[in-house]
């Protein structure tokens, strides 16, 4: 016990600079990924964005609240209707060019899991690759290398794109989580992704039942030390709805408890709904560690 | 001999160490250098900071101030720590590039109106060329939101402090009581009256640099200098 116990402090590795676009992010540096859907029925508040206009006027807001990093996706994650290559290009392409022109220095990512989709939206301008399917495409990791894109390796447990959990097991899934990410990150860097524009993602509720998302959370730490820049997707999903008996419109709270213990435990990129709640969140951690000072403090101090 | 003397309060915020990101209370903060600026502008030999604390006694003159206790992240350092007045005054001095030799001395803040005069008498005859930094708070009782609450006696209090510094009224300085000035919790008392000892007559031409209670504690900021 005592020898593996050894060979994982061993394999503990410190986190180091992410790089998105421009921009050398440091590990204390907390992002804030905002959500920018162009489709009409993603789960949470579906539709809001499926206007050019009102995904224009989001992607506003979230940068005045914050948001260091947009995450445009044209295809929910839930199954429903097809949404082929040409209509996702549609959907996301115009519009990635559009806030590029918007927004020169804006760290722009893409949420797709098509080589042929991400081949377009690194061309209009994005600089993260999204790929919260776990690889299941395998091309997509070349497109990041051809554009000198940044790409988030992620866990769905194998399922194909746009499917359900169902009756999901792994004898240890944070074990599951670290193999498939590490591989996946493995074989970009091979590619010829940089480095320092690599994250993973446990994907949270991907390919998990909500004792899976709980358990990755409690044990978020163990991919923190892997090296790799963590993100996590936490924003209303089912699994906050399931452990707290929440309705979407509910999910806040515990949406946030969940940033603020993954912040805790090493996460740094966090995709969001809400910008401006989850900024606090994180500056409130931040400062609990001393990364950061306090705003203004003068209580007690006069 | 006295050069000069300049007037400021101690409070922790003083130092941008601690007070976050915002900028706090800039006014105070650049009417301090001011004072201090004026005061190693004087030709002395040597800066002696006066300011109250639990014991009379000097400090090491290379000690610095320790933020430690008032904001944690902030790394202490060690033992031989000064006291945050004297620890202020020695940042005031540092931020104003002040190189030259200086004293650190504590004055008790149960210390006897005399026994403080004969301490500034003593400065004030002595062969160096001094300049005094004196570091004092008036009452931090000045306001409902003030530290130590209300207490309608305050006022009157930090208006004769302000008043016999103007006009230069060494005895009504001497005069203040001690016990009055701990129940408003005006810690500046024994320090302005060692300066109160140590100012050679005729009075000094004084200037306020600021005066005012933003969070319910007095402070004044002057500089004294001797005609």
């Amino acid at each position: 016990m005592s020898t593996s116990h050894e060979a994982e402090q061993l394999e503990a590795r410190p986190q180091g600079v992410l790089r998105l676009r421009h921009r050398d992010f440091e590990p204390d540096q907390l992002l804030v990924m905002a959500i920018v859907n162009r489709t009409p029925d993603s789960f949470y508040q579906p539709g809001l964005t499926w206007d050019p206009a009102a995904a224009m006027e989001r992607v506003h807001a979230v940068v005045a609240e914050g948001a260091d990093i947009v995450d445009i996706g044209g295809v929910p994650a839930r199954p429903g209707d097809e949404v082929d290559v040409s209509e996702e290009i549609s959907r996301t392409v115009p519009f990635v060019a559009a806030v590029r022109d918007a927004y020169p220095e804006l760290v722009i990512s893409a949420d797709t899991w098509r080589h042929e989709v991400a081949r377009e939206v690194c061309a209009a301008g994005a600089d993260l690759i999204n790929d919260t399917w776990g690889g299941w495409d395998g091309r997509l990791i070349e497109v990041a290398a051809e554009f000198g894109a940044g790409l988030v390796c992620s866990h769905a447990g194998g399922l194909p794109p746009r499917t359900r959990p169902f009756r999901v097991a792994y004898a240890d899934v944070v074990a599951d989580v670290l193999t498939g990410t590490l591989a996946l990150a493995g074989r970009a860097v091979a590619a010829g992704v940089e480095a320092a524009r690599i994250l993973i993602d446990p994907a949270h509720d991907f390919g998990k039942n909500t004792w899976h998302s709980l358990e990755i959370t409690r044990r978020l730490s163990e991919l923190a030390a892997t090296g790799w820049p963590v993100l996590v997707s936490l924003s209303n999903k089912d699994f906050v709805g399931e452990t707290l008996d929440a309705p979407l419109d509910e999910r806040l709270p515990g949406t946030l408890a969940t940033t603020a213990v993954s912040a805790w435990l090493g996460a740094r990129v966090f995709r969001v709904h809400q910008v401006r709640e989850t900024r606090h969140v994180l500056s409130m951690v931040s400062a609990i560690r001393g990364d950061i000072p306090p705003a203004r403090a003068v209580r007690g101090l006069a | 001999m006295i050069t000069g003397a300049a007037l400021c309060p101690s409070p922790p915020l003083l130092s941008p160490q601690v007070t976050g990101r915002r900028p706090v209370l800039p006014e105070l903060r650049a009417a301090c250098a001011e004072a201090v600026r004026r005061l190693v502008a004087e030709e002395s030999e040597v800066v002696e900071v006066i300011g109250p604390a639990a014991a009379t006694g000097a400090w090491d003159a290379a000690s610095r101030l320790d933020l430690s206790a008032f904001a944690p992240p902030n790394a202490s350092r060690g033992a031989g720590s000064p006291p945050l007045a004297l620890g202020l005054g020695a940042m005031l001095l540092d931020q104003a590039g002040y190189a030259g030799p200086r004293r650190l001395v504590a004055i008790g803040q149960d210390e006897p109106a005399g026994a403080c005069a004969r301490r500034g008498a003593e400065v004030a005859d002595g062969n160096a060329r001094t300049a005094l930094l004196v570091m004092g708070d008036g009452s931090a009782r000045r306001g409902l939101k003030a530290p130590g609450y209300l207490d309608p006696r305050a006022e009157g209090f930090d208006a004769e402090v302000e008043r016999a510094v103007r006009a230069w009224d060494s005895g009504a300085l001497l005069r203040l009581d001690p016990v009055l000035a701990r129940d408003l919790m005006a810690a500046g008392r024994p320090a302005w009256q060692v300066l109160a000892g140590a100012m050679p007559a005729p009075a000094p031409a004084c200037e306020v640099l600021y005066r005012d209670d933003p969070f319910g504690v007095a402070y004044l900021v002057a500089y004294l200098r001797p005609r």
